[in-house]
């Protein structure tokens, strides 16, 4: 930790001294690149140690030499994982729902973003506020009525009620920063579809949709990382008869953890987190581009 | 890319063709001026319908339980709970363990952003330093740790911090002369808010570096070396030039992590084992303890009330700024 607090200053001031300007640079620059490494050791260490456990068998775990190579890399634990601790039904449904309401939220986040940005009409303001002063507002705040809501129109425990209140929750940032990118793009070509005759919606799928593809693409991920995360609504909502079938990855880990206890099955927990780091994985090295274009265009605005 | 270029391509090209579309009357362009004045409230109606329904209306609901005093027995009969006016708001305000609970909570989420936004920041700005390789490779260690659920992320911690097996403990026990050694590190309140905080810092890192790092390309390189050959020290250049370039997005990404840490529950939940004891509450934890473990649901709700006041009467001025950024006009 300490190299990292150091080297900044340290960077500076010998990168401001006028002698020797070229070794002291090739030195900062050494040092930016030892403080760098050293730094996303640190950020990536727990997570090897994690992928060392999952292939480790209880016993193992409890040795007392964290970073020992498990004696054989088996798959058992995995296995255990998927089948008997019922994280292969738990991973089918996340996916499921993150699927379907990322897909919604950057369905209907796009349209509202669309027309805020690029329209002028009564209220738009006041709609636009309404919209991101959702983001003010921690998750947890609304969890007890939210419940009840959900109960109320019968949908408590589904997986329909749980992916719409995915995307509800999921839409002020979206429209926060898909509402900033779309004022950014030109105004030219829109105008010109116009001309031509093109109608509110086909402008919109065939044209906006198709600049804004980096800004798309950014969001996009974003949502999908946060809405694979979440643990507080999925708890609350897949709750009642019949929903033990229908929890989500994040709860499942949270069984397992609450009855390793008891049963010492520490090993399949580890697995387990590994399984829930993967798809991220996946996800990030399909898009890999994309994010750090996206990224940067989205920061422009 | 063919879709969006052939309408401004075919224009210049074929004057005749859009004067014929404007030909047959003013049919068209009437139908479709009527059609604007709807499209737009179409457009944006689905989500308008799912924020209202599902996130305003709760918190509508919420604000109108902290004015009755919903019990467990209500609940559960279903009746109209009754009206008591502010007594859950002079209960919560009269009471000093929820002051204790807001100084702790204030003072964590301004610890943790500091830190968090001060090394986002450094490291942001040591990326551009370095050489494609080992940016690449930061860029995927943090994209691996942003990517990690809070839960997994808690879990992971909780397991390093483990008295008997912790990765921690067996670390520091190595160092000459200490004994680490069965350390739990959380009987003393100020250890175990360093490793909560460690763990916010950690897993928040990854998002301020790599959008701080995306807002650094757009920092002009001319204007860095102009100010290098007139002299300016390096420190110079980042507080006059670089500095003022990403306020916006410094901006942006601290209000955005106040508001988050601010709401600090996975984290305190999970490394407490779900039942955070009192020097470990925060204002969420605390206002879901409060409501859901001893069903006193208004009692709950008036807290989330104010915690919601509380943050809103701190951050007016820098979400209304956000917003303000946001909309770039």
């Amino acid at each position: 930790m300490t190299t990292i607090a150091k080297t900044p200053s340290t960077t500076a001031r010998s990168a401001g001294r006028p002698p020797e300007p070229k070794r002291d640079l090739k030195i900062a620059t050494g040092l930016s690149h030892v403080a760098l490494v050293a730094w996303a050791l640190i950020t990536a260490g727990p997570l090897l140690w994690v992928l060392l456990a999952s292939f480790k068998s209880n016993t193992e775990i409890f040795l007392g030499k964290p970073f020992a190579l498990p004696n054989e890399f088996s798959f058992s634990t995995y296995a255990n994982a998927w089948s008997d601790a019922h994280i292969g039904r738990y991973f089918i449904n996340s996916v499921f729902v993150v699927v379907i309401s990322t897909a919604g939220t950057m369905l209907l986040g796009a349209m509202a973003a669309y027309v805020l940005a690029r329209y002028k009409f009564p209220g738009n303001r006041a709609i636009y506020y309404l919209f991101v002063s959702g983001l003010a507002f921690p998750t947890f705040m609304a969890l007890a009525p939210l419940f009840y809501i959900l109960k109320g129109i019968g949908l408590l425990g589904s997986f329909t009620g749980l992916i719409l209140v995915y995307i509800a929750y999921s839409l002020p940032f979206t429209i926060f920063f898909l509402a900033a990118f779309f004022k950014s793009l030109p105004y030219e070509i829109e105008e010109a579809a116009t001309v031509d005759g093109a109608s509110h919606v086909r402008k919109f799928f065939q044209i906006m949709m198709p600049m804004a593809r980096s800004g798309l693409v950014s969001i996009t991920i974003f949502n999908i990382v946060g809405q694979w995360n979440q643990y507080l609504l999925p708890v609350v909502i897949m709750s009642g008869p019949g929903a033990d079938q229908k929890l989500l990855l994040t709860q499942g880990i949270a069984q397992i953890s609450v009855s390793a206890g008891y049963q010492a099955e520490w090993s399949t927990l580890f697995a387990a987190l590994v399984l829930t780091i993967l798809p991220m994985i996946i996800v990030y090295a399909i898009f890999q581009r994309q994010i750090q274009a996206g990224l940067t265009a989205g920061a422009v605005k | 890319m063919s879709v969006v270029d052939s309408p401004a391509t075919r224009r210049p090209n074929d004057p005749g063709r859009s004067q014929q579309h404007r030909a047959p009357g003013h049919a068209k362009p009437k139908r479709r001026s009527r059609e604007s004045g709807r499209t737009p409230w179409l457009l944006a109606l689905p989500a308008l319908v799912l924020i209202a329904g599902l996130l305003g209306y709760p918190l509508v609901r919420m604000v109108v339980l902290s004015f009755q005093n919903m019990r467990l027995r209500e609940l559960l009969s279903g009746r109209t709970p009754p009206w008591v006016g502010f007594d859950q708001y002079t209960k919560v305000l009269g009471d000093g363990v929820f002051w204790s609970v807001v100084g702790r909570t204030v003072a964590f989420t301004f610890v943790s952003v500091l830190i968090s936004v001060l090394f986002g920041l450094g490291i942001a700005l040591l990326m551009r330093r370095v050489s494609r390789g080992v940016r690449l490779f930061m860029v995927v260690a943090m994209m691996f740790v942003w990517a990690l659920p809070q839960l997994v992320a808690a879990q992971i911690f909780r397991w390093m911090t483990d008295s008997d097996f912790g990765v921690v403990n067996y670390l520091i026990d190595k160092l000459p002369g200490v004994d680490y050694q069965n350390h739990s590190w959380f009987v003393n309140p100020w250890q175990g808010w360093s490793v909560i905080t460690t763990l916010v810092v950690w897993a928040g890192i990854p998002f301020l570096a790599i959008t701080l790092n995306a807002g650094l390309t757009q920092v002009p390189k001319e204007l860095l070396e102009a100010a290098t050959v007139d002299g300016a020290t390096p420190w110079q250049a980042l507080r006059n030039i670089i500095l003022p370039i990403l306020k916006p997005l410094i901006m942006i990404v601290t209000t955005l992590s106040v508001i988050w840490n601010f709401g600090l529950f996975t984290q305190a939940w999970v490394l407490r084992d779900g039942h955070p004891e009192p020097q470990f509450q925060t204002l969420a934890t605390y206002s879901y303890t409060q409501a859901f473990g001893q069903s006193r649901y208004s009692l709950g709700s008036a807290i989330a009330v104010i915690t919601v006041l509380l943050m809103l009467g701190v951050m007016i001025f820098y979400i209304r700024q956000m917003f303000r950024i946001g909309e770039v006009d």
